[in-house]
């Protein structure tokens, strides 16, 4: 009896220390701004490509200012979960990310009204982020995506239409490189490229509404038909993009494994460091004889309101200071790479994919960016495991994908 | 009472009153304002507002194919786990106390997994069985065993289970290593003088004996298996399409993917519930057929 007691404690204490020792991993609590004003102001955001440029950008600040600013890392895809777990305990960042107006909605009560700063009158016509005619997201800047392609491997004549764009693939498929590689993550995979067939929409807001109300399917609707098809021909002749990363996507493509990718301007910032050496362009995809990149805002900065005045004043300083300072706009074009979406921010030597993305919106000729209008969290919960099914199963057909989507969307609403 | 038994109080009192009220803070307080949230339908965000649906979660819970899906998925997972981690576990135990030269090293490079982490774990698997099967898979012609389990929606599962085997079963026998060293070496050399073989020995003396080791360790793997979720989100992330979306797995993502709180907490009440009854009884049903030396 002795030997099994002694032995069940033995065991229990065990179990007691490894259980102790996971827990102890947690987090520091973000502390409070000192007394007397704000001395410190945290930021937690949603782009991984700024990461290291905002920290930088922040120590000059503090620099300048005095003011602590402690930038919380991100991981990106989770980062609406983050912030919400961040918003509920208490832990929430003076100055966040706002992807858009769905979210800018479901968050409303925590954002502090910006229409009254003098700055915010800088914001490109149509590009603050509004919610009920208050002000409540600076724009990050304009962004754009398309096929990114390598100018010595592929033509964009080659790339017009269906058939043209099926055979580089096959052409590709042949001689060992990837034609054209997605990645894992959900809005590479699916939430990016399903645009298409909204944006083509003639009005694709109401589209979308109709959808909602059961009085259309993308499964009758011609657009989301042919864009199936593109996506039969990418899984027919693309080795599977589910087990490759965002990194693997571009490092793949800077090393000319890759002849195209389906990426946005943001993802220049990579291909410096993977030091590419080739000439690199952008082109529309080509669903429907579509011709134009689609341009939109990836995300807006927003204020806590649920902070002392203090730490929303300190907050909205460094904000007025990115976006007004020689220093701030400079850190915006050069360091972060943003193509402004300020007019008294002017745009000299961007990067060739931001460079075209400017192009096209000086020249409006773009596609807006659907999914900034779809049900919450639509891309993560819904598109992107029905995407996976229909590159894991390759005997899906394109009807019963667009069919999946069509429950997907459904699901999403109810 | 008499006084040294007083003075025991004391101690007692000392050494349990910080567990105790770390475990009401970090538990039962949030476990019990989950309960009650499992009654409200709330989208988590604290200044929006939360109404009373009653017992409408719970019995929205069993019409929910995702929800019941992710609970087959669950039992299917914990079963196999706790058999592999078990005879895996048990196995390395009798191996490393078996007088091997390397006795020492094995036991240190068989627990070296589970000192990893589940989450650093899932992520160096996700690298094995991208390059490394899909390559043994060439090179030996053996494609249709050695791919991608990962981009496999019947196969996702078996990854699952196979890491999570390499995880625990260091762990498992550790814990029957105590228990095999704590067998009197008498009761051994008596039944060898008695001219048992060595199968009936491990039959006879060894197993019974090891009846507390297994207790625990069924224990352990099986609630270990139940609530997995960092090899789960690092591995799969519950892909491909939903394939290997777990308990833990599924309640995250009902709250804070769909965010339905109030729903997501009702199902954790379930979820508390299942393995509550599942553990008990297994620590009864095993506790039952304990030797006592």
């Amino acid at each position: 009896m002795v030997f099994k007691k002694k032995f069940t404690a033995g065991i229990a204490l065990a179990a007691l220390m490894t259980g102790l020792a996971a827990c102890s991993g947690g987090e520091e609590a973000t502390t409070e701004g000192g007394e007397g004003g704000a001395e410190k102001i945290t930021i937690f955001q949603t782009k991984v490509e700024i990461s290291d440029q905002l920290e930088a950008a922040a120590e000059t600040y503090t620099e300048e200012t005095g003011v602590e600013v402690e930038v919380i890392g991100t991981t990106g895809d989770d980062y609406f979960q983050q912030l919400q777990i961040r918003l509920n305990n208490g832990t929430g960042p003076s100055i966040m990310s706002v992807q858009n107006a769905t979210v800018a909605e479901s968050l409303q009560s925590y954002l502090h009204d910006l229409s009254d700063e003098e700055f915010v009158s800088n914001i490109a016509p149509d590009m603050a982020l509004t919610l009920e005619d208050k002000v409540v997201g600076i724009p990050y800047g304009v962004e754009g995506f398309g096929i990114i392609y390598n100018k010595d491997l592929v033509n964009p004549e080659d790339i017009q239409d269906y058939e043209s764009f099926v055979s580089t693939l096959e052409k590709f498929n042949a001689e060992g490189i990837n034609g054209y590689a997605l990645s894992s993550e959900a809005y590479f995979l699916i939430g990016h490229m399903i645009n298409y067939p909204f944006s083509i929409q003639e009005e694709p807001i109401e589209f979308m509404d109709s959808l909602s109300a059961g009085e259309v399917t993308m499964a009758e609707t011609e657009e989301f038909l042919r864009f199936g098809e593109y996506m039969e021909a990418i899984r027919a002749n693309t080795p599977s993009p589910l087990s490759t990363s965002y990194d693997q996507q571009v490092g793949d493509f800077a090393a000319g494994k890759t002849a195209m990718i389906h990426q946005g301007n943001w993802a220049w910032g990579l291909l410096q460091d993977f030091e590419v050496d080739f000439e690199v362009g952008m082109a529309p995809f080509p669903l429907e004889g579509n011709d134009k990149l689609a341009v939109g805002v990836g995300s807006n900065w927003a204020v806590n309101s649920d902070k002392e005045p203090e730490e929303i004043q300190a907050a909205t300083d460094f904000l007025e200071w990115l976006h007004t300072s020689e220093t701030g706009k400079r850190i915006i074009v050069e360091d972060f790479g943003f193509v402004p979406a300020m007019t008294n921010i002017e745009a000299n030597d961007l990067d060739p994919l931001s460079q075209a993305i400017l192009e096209a919106s000086n020249s409006g000729e773009t596609i807006p960016w659907s999914h900034n209008y779809f049900p919450a969290n639509l891309v993560l919960n819904d598109f992107a495991p029905a995407a996976e099914k229909f590159f894991v199963n390759e005997e899906m057909t394109s009807e019963e994908f667009i069919t999946n989507l069509d429950a997907a969307w459904q699901n999403a609403i109810k | 009472m008499d006084v040294a038994n007083k003075k025991n109080i004391g101690w007692y009192l000392i050494f349990t009153l910080p567990l105790l009220i770390i475990f009401t803070i970090i538990v039962v307080i949030p476990f019990v304002i989950g309960i009650y949230y499992a009654f409200f339908e709330w989208d988590g965000i604290n200044a929006n507002p939360k109404v009373f649906v009653g017992m409408e979660n719970f019995l929205t819970l069993f019409s929910d194919d995702r929800f019941l899906r992710s609970t087959w998925l669950t039992v299917l997972f914990t079963v196999l786990s706790v058999i592999s981690v078990n005879v895996v576990g048990l196995a390395f135990a009798l191996l490393v106390t078996s007088k091997l030269k390397l006795g020492n090293l094995a036991r240190t490079m068989f627990f070296m997994p589970y000192l990893i982490g589940g989450l650093i774990l899932g992520y160096i698997w996700q690298f094995v069985f991208l390059d490394v099967f899909t390559f043994v898979g060439e090179l030996l012609g053996l494609e249709s065993i050695f791919f991608n389990w990962l981009l496999n929606e019947n196969f996702a599962l078996f990854a699952l289970v196979f890491v999570f085997t390499w995880q625990m079963a260091g762990y498992v026998m550790i814990v029957y290593i105590a228990g095999i060293q704590g067998i009197p070496g008498e009761l051994i050399e008596a039944s060898k003088v008695d001219g048992a073989s060595k199968w009936q020995r491990l039959m006879r003396i060894t197993f019974p004996l090891l009846m507390p080791a297994f207790t625990i360790s069924l224990f352990l793997t099986l609630s270990y298996g139940f609530k997995i979720y960092d090899v789960n989100l690092s591995l799969t992330g519950g892909g491909p399409a939903n394939a290997t979306e777990l308990f833990a797995m599924n309640i995250y993502n009902e709250i804070f993917g769909y965010g339905n709180y109030g729903y997501g907490q009702a199902k954790a009440i379930l979820f508390f519930v299942i393995i509550a009854a599942i553990t008990l009884t297994q620590v009864y049903l095993t506790k039952k057929r304990e030797v006592d030396m």
